[in-house]
């Protein structure tokens, strides 16, 4: 896979979403956050710390953190394919933006999206994870959860988004 | 003319710092000629300057400073304690004068005139018995001494790894001196052993050192040398060209030094010497000022922002130069291999140069230290000495600039908290002299500054008690001394019955932590009760490239930082497998060894013969199993960012050759972990 970049204009008006696979889970970030996807490659990792810290890689010279977003979620790791890619992500960090790269298993779509298009995440599920979760966008039977990556790369802590996927599944199943 | 007097304001400062500094040599000293001297040139350059530049209350102020130097060079009036406090209070004054805004303020103007009339005054006090008989005098007891130095070293000094001739070498920095070696004890040519040392030198000294001094140099080799030295005259023979001709033609005639010819020579040498010194002095006083070597300022100033691109662009030299090797290695070309050779140590001298610019001893910061104990232990009325190890220690000049107010906060802790009055340490029975040391070393990749006092100590049981009272701790806390003594860090946290003028509101340790912190250092502090206390302030060496061991476990590579690595082995795995106790003889000792495949979770296969790296600090030697060492390695440090911030063996990552990441272990932290076990 090439690497594509993305051109950011006007970073606060931009409504297309990056959406990509973790597991069977299909989430989605604001594209002005995106800045590369990158194919796998061989992971540096740094002894005692978190499991979901996967490790470093070289990116033009410096040095990458790699978050694993399915550990992070609590997802099921499956195994890395030709698909499995690296996303890297411009977050706001205590103030300052760092660069992240995301181990996801595979990068979907560019979603073009409209405020209304977006429904509220449920309200159920944790205290916190409405915080990550920006919202829902419904894409024929499944739903895309768009992440609120800043906070995401916030907090040490996992977080748990099956429960939410799970309420959303029967939530379909009842409709 | 902006930028001249800016550039100009920069010359300045650093005259006044110049300036300072000497004084406080002279504190030391009130006879050393060479630092009275230095103190008048700068003073001349800095009135120089001033007047160019329209610094016209400088230029007047410091022609009065400069009128008082050059009666005390000239032994028109003695230095005492009196005159260097009001030099230092008017170099104070000299550096507020350089804030051009403070020259419009009528308050200040008026301080200035009142300051000035003091230093005018003075400079017009001359001392008026001024005879000859005095300069006379002066000039038979003046520091010069001239010694014969007979040195002959043992036909085995070579052995013991010594060379004669940096002996000579010490002995020539003392002073002027002549050396001349005499080949008498040389055996029959069929005799002699080729690593056998058999000449001995006849040197000639003139040296203002005390003659201890001299003594000192031989003190590792007096066993098995034969040494005499020997006083041949008390005043300066050495620039007397008569005497200097005399002593070539001597021994260009016979290749031999004959002491009591060269006597009966100094005796009429020695009366011609001191009428003609008396003529000069009276003659041409004036003119015998520059004899110092005026050239050894030689120094361009250049953005520091230029420095820092070049630092970039040197970084990726070295890292595009590690992909040239690696492919040179890969390639059966020898050419390709002899050119990534030649790179690699062109690109290595180069990072060195580069990297050195941007350094600077910590002495620079020193003299500030020395006069803040000075004036505040005066303050205070207790008595302190202020020493110092290792200034030549050089740091990045960003971090020693941050480094100032953390470091002078400390020194002040010390003095007013640390240190007791003279009363108190009497009936303790300590030294009625208190003492303040500064020191700073290398190790590894980190600088270290330890600040400690022979004073009170810190009060373990206050602290825990002040704790309580603030809620930070309960009654049935345990806690390690450390963790108490590491409360004094916290905002809002003081011991101190009173609150002071100098310190005691609490403010203070949690800002130098900060600070500290903020320059990716560590600070940590112990205390023994009426011993004393120790702040070490340990900080990185900004240097972005490090020399480095790269070892490899399973297929990650890390590298070890040189600098701490002690040596090398080789083991079998059984040797690891079979040793439960995690102690193993090597070398000539056992080590304690840390396997690091178990503390980095890599428990895979493991080849049959692994490697042991002996890392040390501070005399700890403590040994790490790799899997193999691979070699050196100029590794370029990357920071692993703040999303591995809490991660603390590795200190950060380089890029190698191949473009994959290898990861700078910390020996201190290893260290220390291996001794927690």
């Amino acid at each position: 896979m090439e690497e594509i970049k993305m051109s950011v204009n006007k970073t606060n008006e931009i409504k297309s979403y990056l959406s990509f696979r973790l597991s069977e889970e299909i989430f989605a970030a604001n594209v002005y956050k995106v800045l590369n996807i990158l194919e796998m490659r061989t992971i540096t990792k740094i002894p005692q710390a978190p499991d979901y810290m996967k490790g470093v890689i070289n990116l033009r010279g410096n040095v990458l953190p790699v978050v694993d977003l399915r550990i992070k979620f609590g997802l099921p790791i499956t195994e890395i394919t030709v698909d499995t890619c690296i996303i890297v992500l411009n977050i706001n960090l205590d103030g300052g933006s760092i660069m992240v790269g995301a181990l996801v298993d595979a990068v979907k779509e560019v979603l073009e999206l409209n405020d209304e298009d977006i429904e509220p995440a449920p309200s159920i599920g944790t205290k916190y994870n409405a915080n990550f979760i920006q919202g829902m966008y419904r894409v024929n039977e499944n739903f895309v959860m768009i992440l609120n990556i800043d906070h995401v790369f916030n907090t040490d802590e996992l977080i748990n988004v099956n429960e939410t996927a799970d309420k959303l599944n029967t939530e379909e199943i009842k409709e | 003319m902006e930028q001249f007097k800016k550039k100009y304001v920069e010359e300045a400062v650093d005259l006044i710092a110049d300036l300072e500094k000497s004084l406080l040599e002279l504190e030391r000293d009130f006879e050393n000629k060479n630092v009275i001297e230095k103190i008048f040139r700068v003073m001349h350059s800095l009135k120089g300057g001033s007047a160019m530049f329209g610094f016209d209350l400088i230029d007047n102020f410091t022609h009065h400073l400069e009128s008082i130097y050059d009666n005390v060079r000239t032994d028109k009036i003695k230095i005492d304690d009196e005159l260097l406090n009001i030099t230092l209070d008017a170099v104070d004054h000299l550096k507020s004068l350089l804030n051009e805004e403070n020259t419009i303020n009528p308050n200040f103007i008026h301080t200035h005139e009142q300051k000035l009339e003091i230093v005018k005054q003075i400079s017009n006090k001359v001392l008026t018995k001024n005879t000859v008989q005095n300069v006379q005098q002066k000039i038979i007891n003046s520091n010069y001494r001239t010694y014969h130095i007979y040195f002959k070293p043992d036909v085995n000094i070579f052995k013991n790894g010594t060379n004669p001739l940096f002996i000579i070498d010490d002995i020539s920095l003392l002073g002027f001196s002549k050396a001349f070696p005499n080949y008498s004890g040389l055996p029959e040519f069929s005799e002699i052993d080729v690593e056998g040392c058999y000449i001995a030198w006849d040197v000639f000294l003139s040296t203002s050192e005390p003659f201890d001094l001299i003594k000192d140099i031989f003190i590792f080799v007096d066993s098995e040398c034969e040494i005499k030295i020997e006083e041949l005259a008390s005043f300066n023979l050495m620039n007397d060209d008569n005497f200097c001709s005399f002593l070539t033609q001597m021994y260009n005639d016979g290749y031999k030094i004959d002491i009591g010819l060269i006597k009966s020579n100094i005796k009429i040498i020695e009366n011609d010497f001191i009428n003609k010194e008396i003529s000069v002095l009276d003659n041409n006083r004036n003119e015998n000022v520059f004899i110092n070597r005026e050239a050894t300022i030689s120094s361009i100033r250049v953005a520091s922002e230029k420095l820092d691109d070049l630092i970039d662009w040197v970084s990726e030299l070295v890292t595009i130069q590690a992909r040239l090797s690696l492919y040179a290695e890969h390639n059966a070309d020898s050419e390709i291999g002899s050119i990534a050779e030649e790179v690699e140590k062109i690109s290595r001298r180069l990072r060195d140069n580069v990297f050195s610019i941007r350094l600077i001893p910590i002495e620079n910061m020193v003299t500030r230290f020395q006069r803040l104990v000075r004036e505040l232990s005066h303050e205070l009325k207790k008595e302190i000495v202020f020493e110092t190890e290792g200034t030549e220690t050089e740091l990045d000049k960003n971090i020693i600039e941050s480094l100032n107010d953390p470091i002078m906060h400390i020194i002040r802790n010390c003095i007013d908290h640390g240190i007791e009055d003279s009363e108190t340490r009497i009936s303790k029975g300590k030294k009625v002299v208190g003492k303040i040391k500064l020191k700073a070393f290398y190790s590894g990749t980190s600088v270290y500054i330890q600040i400690s006092d022979d004073g009170k100590g810190i009060d373990i049981s206050k602290v825990k008690k002040m704790a309580l009272e603030k809620q930070l701790i309960t009654d049935d806390s345990i806690l390690s001394e450390k963790e108490i003594l590491d409360f004094v860090f916290l905002p809002g946290f003081s011991t101190a019955q009173e609150v002071t003028k100098v310190s005691g509101r609490g403010v203070g340790m949690d800002v130098v932590k900060r600070k500290i912190t903020d320059l990716r250092g560590e600070v940590d502090i112990t205390s023994e009760i009426n011993k004393g206390t120790v702040v070490t302030v340990k900080l990185p060496l900004t240097l972005s490239i490090i020399d480095g061991l790269l070892v490899k476990i399973e297929h990650s590579h890390f590298v070890i930082p040189l600098a701490s690595v002690d040596k090398c082995f080789e083991f079998k795995h059984e040797v690891f497998a079979k040793n439960k106790t995690n102690i193993i003889y090597a070398g000539s000792e056992h080590i304690s060894y840390t396997y690091l495949r178990d503390m980095f979770d890599m428990q895979d296969i493991t080849p049959e013969i692994e490697s042991l790296v002996v890392i040390e600090f501070n005399d700890t030697k403590v040994g790490m199993v790799v899997d193999s060492i691979v070699g050196q390695y100029q590794a370029v440090l990357k920071p692993l960012g703040a999303m591995y911030k809490k991660q603390d063996i590795v200190s950060g990552a380089t890029i190698l050759g191949d473009g994959t990441v290898a990861l700078v272990v910390d020996p201190i932290k290893i260290i220390n972990k291996v001794i927690d076990n």
